[in-house]
């Protein structure tokens, strides 16, 4: 009885401690609630014990005949084995609740169901589908040779297989960067080589004026201005002429 | 207030020469009509701009002519001198009159209307046929050839000068001795294949890719054509159904540089890692064979030696000679980076040549052309011909001579010639230069007669050398060929739409329109402005290959080399709504030529595989009708169509075979043109007696130079003798600017659309600057 004190209790910690290792909230409250059970059935006995104390205190020990006592050995002997029996089972089942666990961890980690369905069955489907296309479209072409009775159904079979295998294009894009990447440094070294600092270039419209300072008939620059200028005063004026506008009209429907 | 009011509606400020300046590209805006005081808002009309999902910037900013023009002919008075590039509109300066076809041999013409297939000689020709390209570089001569209308009086002439369209830059040019081509490849990755002994015609294009930037182009095995770039890949091109027959990457990063061996079987190519790489040429396939010996910087130049023993590759400060048996690299020649004594940057060898005496020619950044000894890896020679870069280098055959192409545009000429008269010992000399470009010249190529040049400023060149010509025709004049010799508008003439074709959108404008009525030479004042209606972004990196509005202006067709789109417009007052036709069939894939018949009822698409196929169009969808497959065993592509107004006949040509002539009623082949040993350029079917009018690349029924020609005069100044004396089939008009367009809007108007060179070369990247004396 004393050995199986400790051991009782000892069991749902270590229980609690091994389930708490990777749960989720919610299940550890429910795990909670169950492990409760056996620990308050640990905690009713010494009760029981004390009041029986308390007795042997107040009063003289009882005679207690041998059938009776018999009886109450035999009684404490199979609630003993009870207490075991369901501790055993509680363990059992709580064993099998943290499989369940971690097989659905497993499930969560991997992808859904129907996706790799899809992707195991891609291929088969893929080869079913494909014909059936080409079935479809060689409908369409009977159709269309039934009106003029041409001769020509094996070209645009083909024509069609063509077209359908080209219809897309499988890409790593991870390769795609790395390529982007050094098309832009060769496409960047050639204008820099080109074009950058130290290569004496002039602009249009300095290269333009050459001529024109020579002709006999001087003209304007090809790029007489620059836009960038007077953005600001530019906005003002369109802003400007557009409350002139509201100006005159309210003036005009007030005539 | 005045002043503020002017400031926003002319926000590039006010300047007498400006304005000219900035008339050069507005259809008109002389306009006088409208009173001074008018009330500021007004001339600023509404404009309904569709576009996929974005809108243009409406005024002011950016260099879209059509935001600048909007509302500037307020209160402006007429110039006495009519500036130079002002856009009118208004009669030719010349009465037209009856004009017969005198002579014309060798151009054949049908009526596909008569049953019979008899062979006749165009006598009268009617409708315009056009070519779309100036005769002359320097000059921009229109030939038009009008019927025998004798009431038909003057034209009305809308001179177009707001396609803004500027040709990408040439990159590399490659000549193919035994067929006379020339492949040329643009920046924006287009190649051009042109028919040197067909008249410098430019026979086949294939469209370009946003991604491709080629770098390198070469033929190989006879008649096929590689191309490499930027992205890594080498691609060879089907010349016959003029697609990309594969792409196959290189893995060696982005290409810079690829020749085929002299054999013609082996393609090398140098990579941006610092890898050369050999393939093998199959027949149908390239199949990597190995790497030479890796260098540390990219490879921008190869050459090949012409026993092929031995190759030289030029990178960057240096040059390298492989031994193509081992791979490995023989010698190092360092180039030197000094440059009139100053140290300047890197050294970058543009260019290599290899000779067959071991002699390696290299062009370099420093401007210098040297010579080295392969055998001993030493420099032999040295000229300094340029302060920029040289970029380009191209040896004869015969190897008795070079051009080198600079960054300031000019061209030298390289000799081989005897240091004394009768000595047999031979040096090379520099000869003659020639400074036919503004831009950078990137590539060159010499063929056995001429020297071939292209550069930034979009100009192919075609310099023939005197020495070599034998007789001194038009055939040995300086070719310059700036414009593609497709047609890259289309014109909607019931709505007076034109639409013009860039490289990834199209352009939809509405022509304006004048009240004013003027004699022979007016310029008359437009009472509406043309107007920007539609700006359609394709989505993808592809070019648009061919675009066309329907006559009736509500269907727009265009193609790129994956998909054919068709579009319905509908117009609501000043309201555009554009929906796309979806559902293409999935055979239509791509298509090099689109046309409309008259009634807009009928779709005719020409596709790269030699089929033409016919769709129906209803209310918002369409109905595939019937398909002409190509004759068996061909798989040349169509490039050119042409519809009869009636809509019963429809011919179409390919890049060499003949012309063929559909009966669409009946939808069968009516007859097949003859071969004729010149491409077709232009295709029309005559409105009333079904001509079919063929134009040849040689350009037969013109005249040739020594025919004297008269210009027809006003019937009202000359006797009648002398009138019957100059009378002859043809009018030349020289005051257009370099035409890309030109048709009957209805029987009084005609639609030109010029394009000026100089507006072209101010949208050009900077050129190099040079110190001119007196400036």
């Amino acid at each position: 009885m004393v050995q199986l004190r400790p051991r009782a209790s000892r069991t749902p910690a270590s229980a609690e401690a091994m389930v708490d290792e990777g749960q989720p909230a919610s299940e550890e409250a429910e795990h909670g609630l169950l492990l409760g059970q056996p620990s308050s059935g640990a905690a009713a006995e010494p009760l029981e014990d004390e009041d029986g104390e308390d007795e042997l205190d107040d009063e003289a020990p009882e005679e207690l005949t041998f059938a009776s006592a018999q009886a109450e050995a035999r009684e404490e002997e199979r609630r003993v084995r009870e207490t075991v029996r369901r501790d055993k089972t509680l363990l059992k089942e709580k064993r099998k609740r943290r499989e369940e666990l971690f097989i659905e961890q497993k499930k969560r980690k991997l992808l859904p169901d129907f996706l790799l369905e899809q992707l195991t069955a891609a291929p088969h489907t893929d080869i079913k589908k494909s014909p059936g296309k080409l079935k479809e479209v060689n409908l369409q072409k009977k159709n269309e040779e039934c009106e003029k009775g041409s001769d020509s159904k094996k070209v645009k079979v083909q024509k069609v297989q063509s077209a359908s295998q080209k219809s897309y294009l499988a890409l790593r894009l991870k390769d795609q960067d790395l390529r982007d990447s050094r098309q832009q440094a060769a496409k960047a070294f050639i204008h820099n080589s080109l074009y950058g600092p130290g290569t004496n270039r002039t602009t249009v419209n300095k290269f333009l004026s050459l001529d024109n300072k020579r002709l006999p008939v001087k003209k304007a620059a090809a790029q007489f201005l620059n836009h960038a200028w007077g953005i600001q005063k530019k906005q003002n004026a369109k802003r400007f002429k557009r409350r002139w506008m509201f100006r005159k009209m309210k003036t005009n429907k007030s005539k | 207030m005045a002043a503020a009011e002017r400031g926003a509606a002319r926000p590039t400020g006010d300047n007498r020469t400006s304005r000219r300046r900035r008339r050069r590209r507005e259809h008109c805006l002389r306009t006088s009509g409208l009173e001074p005081g008018a009330f500021p808002g007004q001339s600023l009309r509404a404009r309904a701009h569709v576009g996929l999902g974005r809108r243009e910037a409406s005024s002011g900013a950016g260099g879209r002519p059509a935001a600048v023009s909007r509302g500037r002919g307020v209160g402006r008075r007429c110039e006495n001198r009519v500036p130079r590039g002002a856009a009118c509109w208004g009669p030719t300066p010349r009465r037209a009159r009856q004009f017969l076809c005198p002579e014309a041999s060798g151009d054949y013409f049908e009526d596909p209307g008569r049953k019979g297939k008899g062979w006749r000689r165009p006598r009268a020709l009617f409708r315009l046929t056009l070519l779309a390209r100036p005769v002359k570089a320097e000059c921009s001569v229109l030939y038009f050839w009008v019927s025998n209308l004798e009431g038909m009086g003057e034209f009305k002439v809308h001179r177009v000068r707001f396609f803004n369209y500027v040709p990408p830059g040439i990159r590399c040019v490659a000549y193919n001795n035994q067929s006379n081509r020339l492949a040329v490849s643009r920046t924006d990755g287009t190649v051009e294949i042109y028919n040197l002994s067909a008249n410098y015609f430019q026979e086949k294009f294939f469209p370009g890719h946003e991604s491709r930037a080629t770098e390198a182009l070469c033929w190989a095995e006879g008649q096929r054509l590689f191309s490499a770039g930027l992205n890594g890949e080498i691609l060879e091109y089907d010349l016959q159904a003029l697609n990309v027959k594969y792409a196959l990457d290189a893995f060696g990063g982005p290409i810079w540089s690829m020749t085929a061996s002299p054999s013609g079987s082996q393609l090398l190519v140098g990579c941006e890692d610092g890898s050369v790489k050999l393939f093998q040429i199959t027949p149908d396939n390239i199949q990597f064979e190995r790497n030479f010996d890796r260098q540390k910087s990219r490879i921008l130049s190869l050459s090949w030696h012409p026993s092929a023993t031995h190759i030289a590759a030029g990178s960057i400060d240096y040059i390298s000679v492989f031994d193509v048996k081992s791979g490995s690299a023989v010698r190092k020649m360092i180039v030197d980076r000094q440059y009139m004594g100053v140290s300047k940057r890197k050294c970058i060898v543009w260019g290599v040549a290899f000779l067959s005496d071991g002699t390696v020619i290299s062009v370099d950044s420093a401007g210098k052309v040297q010579f080295w000894d392969s055998a001993t890896g030493t420099l032999v020679k040295s000229h300094l011909i340029s302060n920029a870069d040289v970029q380009s280098i191209a040896v004869a055959d015969q190897e008795d001579s070079f051009v080198v192409g600079t960054a300031e545009g000019t061209i030298f000429h390289f000799q081989l010639v005897s240091v004394t008269s009768n000595s047999s010992e031979k040096q090379w000399v520099r000869t003659k230069p020639f400074q036919h470009h503004t831009h950078d010249v990137r590539a060159v190529a010499h063929s056995p007669t001429a020297l071939i040049s292209g550069g930034t400023d979009t100009h192919l060149v075609i310099r023939p050398l005197m020495e070599k010509v034998e007789v001194k025709n038009y055939d040995a004049a300086l070719r310059k060929i700036t414009f593609p010799h497709r047609c890259l508008i289309s014109c909607s003439k019931k709505k007076q739409l034109l639409l013009f074709q860039f490289a990834h959108h199209l352009e939809l404008w509405r022509l304006g329109s004048t009240a004013a009525t003027g004699k022979n030479g007016d310029t008359l004042p437009l009472s509406k402005n043309a107007d920007h209606l539609l700006h359609l972004k394709t989505k993808g990196p592809e070019n648009i290959i061919c675009s066309c509005i329907s006559p009736c202006g509500s269907w727009i067709a265009y193609s790129t080399v994956s998909r054919v789109f068709l579009y319905r417009l509908n117009y609501e007052h000043d309201n555009i709504n554009l929906k796309r036709v979806s559902k293409m069939p999935a055979f239509l894939r791509s298509a090099l030529q689109i046309m409309f018949s008259e009634d807009s009822k009928k779709l005719f698409v020409a596709s790269n595989q030699g089929s033409l196929h016919i769709f129906q169009l209803l209310e918002g969808s369409f109905k595939h009708l019937h398909t002409f497959q190509p004759q068996s065993g061909t798989v040349e592509a169509m490039c050119l169509l042409a519809v009869s107004p009636d809509g019963n006949w429809l011919a179409a040509s390919g890049t060499s075979a003949g012309v063929h002539v559909y009966n669409v009623k009946h939808l069968k082949l009516h007859c097949t043109v003859p071969a004729y040993n010149f491409p077709v350029t232009a295709l029309a079917i005559a409105p009333i007696t079904n001509n079919l009018v063929i134009a040849h690349s040689d350009q037969q029924p013109l005249p040739n130079d020594k025919t004297l020609l008269y210009n027809p005069l006003p019937p009202t100044n000359e006797s009648d003798v002398f009138r019957r004396r100059t009378a002859h089939a043809f009018k030349i008009s020289k005051i257009y600017k370099p035409l890309l367009f030109m048709d009957l809007l209805d029987e009084r108007t005609l639609v030109a659309v010029e394009r000026p060179l100089d507006d072209i070369i101010a949208q050009l990247p900077p050129p190099i600057k040079k110190k001119k004396f007196g400036t």
